[in-house]
């Protein structure tokens, strides 16, 4: 998968926001036009040698297996050039992953070839076997970090001689990209009270009610527990009436997530470890990053946001944190 | 009870044996018949029957492919085709007789053999969820096959021959040979002065030459004027000495050979271009179709007073090293000739001219008194009809075919007997020599110049390469007429003669032995391979048998083989249950879950899984065959 363009990796098509460590991955990227195989060795070496001796001695029956040995030479290296030339790959893959994760990607490759194999890379998986055209789930890892627009994928094929392994490198563009956000490494959540201001009354960050102070009572409405109803206000006043609390205060963290250093994906990892865990404890988080240069600052609304918004934090000034917040900062 | 420890046996305890993958098995069939191919033809080469040959490739690429364990099976496969190649160039010149089809064979073989291992290899690789299936083998074999084949086949036609001609030499040296080569040589390559007619010809099927020329022609090597009737023999009484004039003159490798007097296709003739190849270890006769106007070739080269070409020194001791100055093996010559089209009418119409006093001389008194009374009477009394020479000749030829038979197992005469006399008056059966020498004697007794040449007809035309195959046994001896204002024309009574009923018959003991040595080489060689793959007959044959005898083994069979279609072969380690497990994984299908289970019941539970179990899992496995 690729973001482009590639900045901290150099050409790696797989670099996100800052450089990634692929997780898994089998082989090494073929980066040629292709291999020549044993096959083509002994072809060539039969077509040179006949039609050499053939030419010297004029005898045309080995100059004949010469040419043939060379045209199966030919033959051999053209088709799997032509057959790979011709085809086309889109692909389709999830919005959202987590490094580590296997992935489906859906391929579809048009054009015709009789064998094929493909593969997807960054990092390079393993072959499968198919023929074009066709329609496939092209398992996957997410190996690195990052907001990728593109997919690089494999094709080879060697048919239909096995003289020569062509194989291409096939960049494709995503419908939509896909957000790899960092694995959250074990953290404890952090909890601890922010201010009210950054909360507005009905934000789904505010708890409604619950609270320990209680703040006034009101006639019972349908739908209030019973627990809530204070007796000797409603036994004086004749009517049951319920008490009314006061919110209770915020708990949470401002991580400020500072990817200039050595190690910006264990420091993206942390972050999502602590970012996970307080907002699975109730707390609330705001995330300062940086992305594409910009101090990015915004509070996050669940742990998916915060895996889109670590996937997109590059190394840079990240925002600082509200007045008042308690920080928690990420260095790398 | 006992069934269910068959099943078990059958599944978990059977011998394991080095199992090559199906895709790989069928590799072999090509690769043998590639290899079986080319085995044929090197055995031609070296003179064994070629199915000999045939059966050794056979059984070396099936234990290629299939027995080599510790070589990866392409890595064989593609080893054993170069060797393949590599004899097949050894031998693709000639293999004796005309083998081209064993060639082609071979190409084919080794075409389909690549295009198999290729797609056997592919077909190891796991299937893409979902994707397509790789077409039908058989199909994509068969048209990939036929594809390259064409391609194949225009670029050997565009090619071949621009290769050979451009690049292609008409002019090589060839081997050096040597004193020892040329006292092996048969006598029909050798420029002698005498041919007697008392000795039976050595003429076995090795080639001796190949041609490359357009059109087929009699390959002329020397001419004899002189029949001796006491010896039987013909001599030249012109000589075997150079012409003493400019009738040769060089060119760089180029000669041009000044045109014979008295013949007037040697000089109006259209050009005509021959290619020797010289396949044998010794010749210094430089054959030639008539009439030779000029030679291509690194030796010297005599045009002798008949016309006839030699190479000069041949027959001189040449030195220490013991060399000799013919035509050594691998040696190529290119001569040009010059032929004029003669119909039958012109051959028939008066002479305009009057026959040369010196062919005369040296064509038809040379023998006066020579030849008995009785053969000049008979020749009087057949061409007593006939008004000219043709005619004469004709009627000549069609009395020798009516009334002798042709034979290489004709008694030989005895001696001090005229051998032309006995051949047309005792024993009407006799060779190429005796018909052509008979021919000529009448020819000369009815007052036409005539006299008798050796050398070779075209040989057969080699399918795959176009030239012409000369072996051994294609040493000729016919007539040539002279016909005044036209020059000599040449006449085959031989083949108006029909075969002698022994003709086929008898033959010596390496002959008997070689017609044995088929049938004995297909009987050794199919013990060799029916001992060489007993062992995986045994084992499929367990296997069917274990199957058969349990269903667990045969629904673990058809798991296998659906799981290998899709590209997950069963670990060695895994269970049935495991490998079914993982089989439905990957295919999407949770009743193979099921399937698993009942194989592990059938297997290790005292009573065997219930029939309904085996019945839904027949039917889940069923579902899966493509």
């Amino acid at each position: 998968m690729s973001q482009p363009p590639p900045r901290a990796s150099g050409d790696a098509a797989l670099a996100g926001r800052g450089p990634g460590v692929a997780l898994r991955g089998s082989g090494a990227v073929h980066q040629g036009p292709g291999d020549l195989t044993l096959t083509s060795i002994v072809l060539f070496t039969l077509g040179a040698y006949g039609v050499a001796a053939g030419a010297a001695t004029g005898q045309q029956a080995v100059v004949a297996v010469g040419v043939f040995a060379f045209t199966l030479f030919g033959v051999g290296i053209v088709w799997p050039i032509l057959s790979l030339a011709r085809l086309s790959v889109s692909a389709v893959a999830p919005t959202d992953a987590t490094v580590g994760d296997a992935l489906e990607l859906r391929i579809e490759i048009r054009g015709r070839a009789a064998r094929l194999d493909v593969r997807a890379l960054d990092p390079s998986g393993t072959w499968w076997r198919t023929s074009a055209p066709t329609d496939g789930h092209l398992p996957h890892t997410a190996a690195r970090r990052g907001e990728f627009r593109s997919v690089r994928v494999q094709l080879r094929t060697s048919a239909p001689l096995g003289v020569f392994v062509r194989t291409r490198t096939v960049r494709v563009r995503l419908p939509a990209p896909i957000v790899v956000a960092p694995r959250p490494s074990v953290a404890a959540a952090v909890l601890y009270p922010v201010p009210d201001e950054m909360f507005s009354v009905g934000s789904p960050l505010v708890m409604n009610g619950g609270g320990d102070t209680v703040r006034a009572v009101r006639p019972y409405a349908p739908g209030d527990p019973a627990r809530l109803v204070h007796w000797p206000t409603s036994a004086r006043r004749g009517e049951i009436v319920v008490r009314e609390h006061e919110p209770p205060p915020a708990l949470g963290v401002a991580l400020v997530v500072d990817l200039r250093g050595s190690a910006p994906e264990a420091a993206a990892s942390r972050a999502a470890g602590i970012g996970t865990a307080t907002l699975a404890a109730g707390g609330v988080v705001w995330c300062g990053t940086c992305e594409d240069g910009t101090s990015v600052g915004e509070m996050v609304a669940d742990a998916r946001d915060l895996g889109r918004r670590l996937a997109r934090a590059a190394p840079g000034f990240p925002a600082a944190p509200p007045d008042g917040w308690p920080v928690e900062e990420v260095q790398a | 009870m006992s069934l269910r420890g068959d099943a078990f046996r059958s599944v978990d305890t059977a011998p394991r044996v080095r199992r090559v993958a199906p895709a790989y098995r069928v590799v072999s069939v090509p690769a043998a018949i590639a290899l079986g191919s080319v085995g044929g033809i090197a055995a031609e080469r070296s003179h064994l029957p070629w199915i000999v040959g045939a059966l050794a490739g056979v059984v070396a690429a099936v234990l290629g492919v299939l027995a080599l364990p510790s070589i990866p099976t392409r890595r064989a496969t593609v080893v054993l085709l170069g060797l393949g190649g590599l004899i097949a160039l050894r031998h693709a010149s000639y293999a004796g007789v005309d083998r081209s089809w064993l060639l082609v064979i071979w190409a084919a073989g080794t075409m389909l053999t690549l295009v198999l291992v290729d797609r056997a290899d592919a077909e190891v690789a796991p299937v893409l969820e979902g994707g397509s299936s790789l077409p039908n083998r058989l199909t994509e074999t068969a048209r990939v096959g036929a594809l390259i084949s064409l391609v194949v086949v225009v670029t050997a036609v565009a090619l071949v021959p621009t290769v050979t001609n451009r690049l292609g030499r008409h002019v090589w040296p060839g081997l050096q040979p040597t004193i020892g080569d040329r006292a092996d040589a048969t006598s029909s390559l050798l420029s002698g002065d005498q041919l007697s007619l008392t000795s039976r010809p050595r003429l076995s099927n090795s080639v001796v030459l190949t041609v490359d020329a357009a059109h087929p022609d009699f390959w002329r090597g020397e001419t004899f004027n002189v029949y001796s009737s006491t010896d039987s023999a013909w001599t030249n009484s012109l000589g075997d000495d150079p012409v003493p004039d400019d009738s040769v003159t060089r060119v760089g490798t180029r000669i041009d050979i000044a045109p014979e007097v008295y013949n007037r296709s040697a000089r109006d003739g259209k050009e005509f271009r021959q290619t020797f190849h010289v396949e044998t270890t010794y010749s210094n006769v430089v054959f030639a179709a008539p009439s030779a106007r000029a030679v291509e070739t690194d030796k010297q080269v005599i045009r002798k007073p008949d016309g006839t070409l030699r190479v000069a020194g041949a027959d001189i001791y040449r030195g220490l090293d013991g060399s000799d100055s013919g035509f050594g093996k691998g040696a190529v010559y290119t001569v040009t000739s010059r032929s004029l089209p003669v119909t039958e009418v012109a051959l028939r119409a008066p002479a305009a001219v009057a026959t040369p006093p010196q062919i005369t001389q040296s064509y038809l008194s040379v023998n006066d008194g020579t030849t008995t009374p009785r053969v000049r009477e008979l020749a009087q009394q057949i061409a007593a009809g006939a008004t000219n020479r043709f005619d004469k000749v004709r009627a000549f030829e069609s009395w020798l075919g009516a009334n002798t038979q042709y034979s290489l197992n004709a008694p030989l005469s005895p001696s001090g007997v005229d051998v032309v006399d006995d051949f047309l008056f005792h024993t009407r059966v006799g060779w190429c020599e005796q018909i052509a020498s008979s021919l000529v004697m009448m020819a000369r007794a009815a007052g036409i110049p005539a006299r008798l040449v050796t050398g070779f007809v075209p040989g057969s035309r080699d399918s795959l390469t176009g030239r012409f195959l000369v072996r051994e046994r294609d040493a000729h001896a016919w007539t040539e007429v002279y016909f005044p204002g036209i020059g000599w024309q040449g006449f085959d009574p031989t083949a108006s003669v029909p075969l002698a009923g022994d003709a086929h018959a008898g033959g010596s003991w390496l002959s008997d032995a070689r017609r044995n040595a088929v049938p004995l080489a297909i009987t050794i060689s199919l013990v060799i391979l029916l001992a060489v793959a007993s062992p995986e007959i045994v084992a499929v044959l367990r296997r069917r048998r274990a199957r058969r005898a349990s269903w667990s083994a045969s629904a673990l069979h058809r798991l296998e083989r659906a799981g290998r279609k899709a590209g997950r072969a069963r670990d060695p380690a895994e269970t049935p249950r495991e490998y079914a497990l993982a089989l439905g994984q990957r295919l999407g299908d949770d009743r193979l879950a099921r399937v698993g289970d009942t194989l592990d019941a059938d297997l290790y539970s005292a009573n065997g899984a219930p029939e309904t179990d085996r019945a839904d899992a027949d039917s889940v496995l069923t579902s899966l065959r493509p």
